[in-house]
């Protein structure tokens, strides 16, 4: 297997955009060209485009070609589409790592777009109800926020998880989202103004929910051999990890304690052959409040139960045990779900290269853990990226 | 949006309303013609939530199976699993229900135990603020409108 690394990327601003699917492609596709001069769209000989609800939000499918057709990019190794629903980016960049490390290809791109407005809301709404099982769970209601209210419900009935303790995770990522350009929500909130704001599902409020975003991302994989050539800087994926259990509702492993995010922590840290105290930076998929508490958890920053206390006491911002979605998370910055993973990888980089703003930049930073999970948190993805190469 | 000319331009023809498309229906299909489970629907028909028992390992599953994911027989008994159920968790849909729910809104889910699964309903006939986990719940069956049924849960 062949070492890898990112040698650039470029992004959209993320949020409510006047502008289509298409739009975006171009956009983030100028914006990663640009960010690597030395590299030409020619050279690109694989493309892997992280989009969950095409088909759906911009009534288009078999949507690979027309990214490469937008980006100027002819595949002649491997080209796909990767549906992975909110970590379909994620699975982007690891089918476009496998694909380098094997040797299958040279030069590949992952890239990840969502256009998530639409003129009805209603009808974006709908579309994220099949995620769960769709006759079995999406037809009694149960998309995202009602899941993920009763999994917060469970989480404060089992260990005293209060809703104080997850509107501190909104406080602390908008925190650094309001030191993000590119973010939907740059600007900060207080503790109040998350419980204050309309209950979507009791107990989360909405700003206990990440939003609803337009925005694309691209970053660009080589051999790790190949990485300077086109940057000083390159960032070195060094392990990755996934893991899955059941689907419905009834077939998942737990609610509160998130068993395939364990497996694939495992899995991660084992292949990159680090362990847990090494990493330095955590972007974790904070999809909703009670989602990061959990991970807290499940990657063993603290004891089961624990997430809540964890984050009162300020352990996840910058200078606590760890630095926990110093981009703003999917909270402060949106959630544009194929993008999502790829502009976690876009920030990391940034950070490892000192491009970020000081009050969220995470002084000498080696090692980073970016995660998605995606569904009813029964699937759980994880790249682990180094400043250096191992 | 700027301002045209309508007298300028030939106007095509597209329809005023476009019905709901059938597959952006969320409940199931259950007709013997469209489904291999249409036992499950029948048998709601006569009052009772079943399930599929693999007759080889034993296994029951959930949503029914027409091949089980252990062994991969396809001999199953369809159980009944009851009448009552018990709360285990539950929240209340206030915005962003689906196109179909909508009008509904605000309403109880959640998740129900019985018979050893933990099955997702809606909850009927509840007020938010007066569940609790742990509550027990009837079955209670719903029809469509089209000749189709389903199952909710709801309080005594």
């Amino acid at each position: 297997m062949r070492k890898v690394a990112i040698i650039g990327g470029g992004a959209t601003r993320s949020g409510k955009r006047e502008a289509t699917w298409r739009d975006l492609v171009q956009e983030a596709g100028k914006s990663m060209f640009e960010n690597i001069p030395n590299l030409s769209p020619k050279d690109v000989d694989s493309l892997f485009v992280g989009a969950a609800d095409p088909g759906r939000f911009a009534f288009l499918l078999h949507v690979a070609p027309m990214v490469a057709e937008y980006l100027g990019i002819q595949p002649r190794k491997v080209l796909a589409r990767t549906e992975l629903m909110c970590a379909s980016g994620q699975a982007a960049i690891r089918y476009a790592w496998a694909c380098v490390a094997t040797g299958l290809s040279d030069v590949a791109v992952a890239f990840g777009v969502e256009k998530m407005y639409m003129p009805d809301m209603a009808e974006a709404q709908t579309n994220m109800s099949c995620v769960l099982d769709r006759e079995w769970d999406g037809v009694n209601s149960l998309s995202a926020p009602p899941f993920f209210a009763m999994t917060a419900q469970r989480h404060m009935l089992e260990f005293g998880t209060t809703e104080e303790q997850m509107a501190k995770v909104c406080v602390k990522n908008h925190k650094y989202s309001a030191l993000n350009p590119l973010a939907q929500f740059p600007k900060e909130v207080t503790v109040e103004d998350v419980l204050k704001s309309l209950v979507v599902a009791p107990p989360l409020k909405l700003l206990d929910c990440s939003g609803i975003t337009d925005g694309a991302a691209g970053v660009v994989l080589v051999p790790a051999e190949d990485a300077k050539k086109y940057t000083d800087t390159p960032m070195y994926v060094i392990g990755s990890g996934q893991a899955s259990i059941g689907n419905n509702v009834n077939n998942l492993a737990s609610l509160t304690e998130w068993i395939p995010l364990k497996i694939a922590a495992r899995e991660a840290l084992q292949s990159a052959g680090i362990a847990l105290k090494d990493i330095d930076i955590a972007e974790l998929h904070d999809c909703f409040t009670i989602s990061e508490i959990i991970e807290y958890e499940a990657l063993g920053w603290c004891e089961k139960g624990k997430g809540g206390k964890f984050i009162e006491e300020e352990q996840s911002y910058i200078g606590g045990k760890i630095a926990v979605n110093p981009r703003g998370g999917l909270l402060g910055c949106g959630h544009p779900l194929g993008a999502t993973a790829i502009l976690q990888a876009i920030d990391i980089m940034q950070q490892f290269r000192g491009e970020v703003p000081k009050g969220r930049h995470v002084q000498d930073a080696e090692i980073a853990l970016a995660h998605n999970l995606s569904g009813p948190a029964n699937v759980h993805s994880i790249v682990i990226y180094s400043r250096s190469m191992r | 949006m700027q301002k045209m000319d309508k007298a300028q331009f030939h106007r095509v023809n597209r329809p005023e309303t476009i019905k709901l498309p059938f597959m952006l229906d969320f409940y199931p299909l259950e007709d013997a013609k469209l489904t291999q489970i249409s036992q499950f629907f029948q048998n709601l028909k006569q009052g009772k939530l079943t399930t599929t028992k693999c007759k080889k390992c034993n296994q029951l599953l959930w949503p029914p199976r027409i091949a089980c994911p252990s062994c991969f027989s396809n001999e199953f008994d369809w159980i009944d699993l009851g009448k009552e159920g018990e709360l285990y968790a539950f929240t209340e849909v206030r915005i962003g229900a689906p196109l179909g729910f909508a009008q509904d809104a605000p309403f109880c889910v959640g998740l129900v135990k019985i018979n050893n699964l933990t099955i997702s309903s809606r909850i009927d006939n509840a007020k938010h603020d007066q569940l609790k986990i742990g509550d027990r719940l009837h079955l209670k069956i719903v029809e469509l409108g089209d000749g189709r049924v389903f199952f909710r849960f709801a309080q005594p």
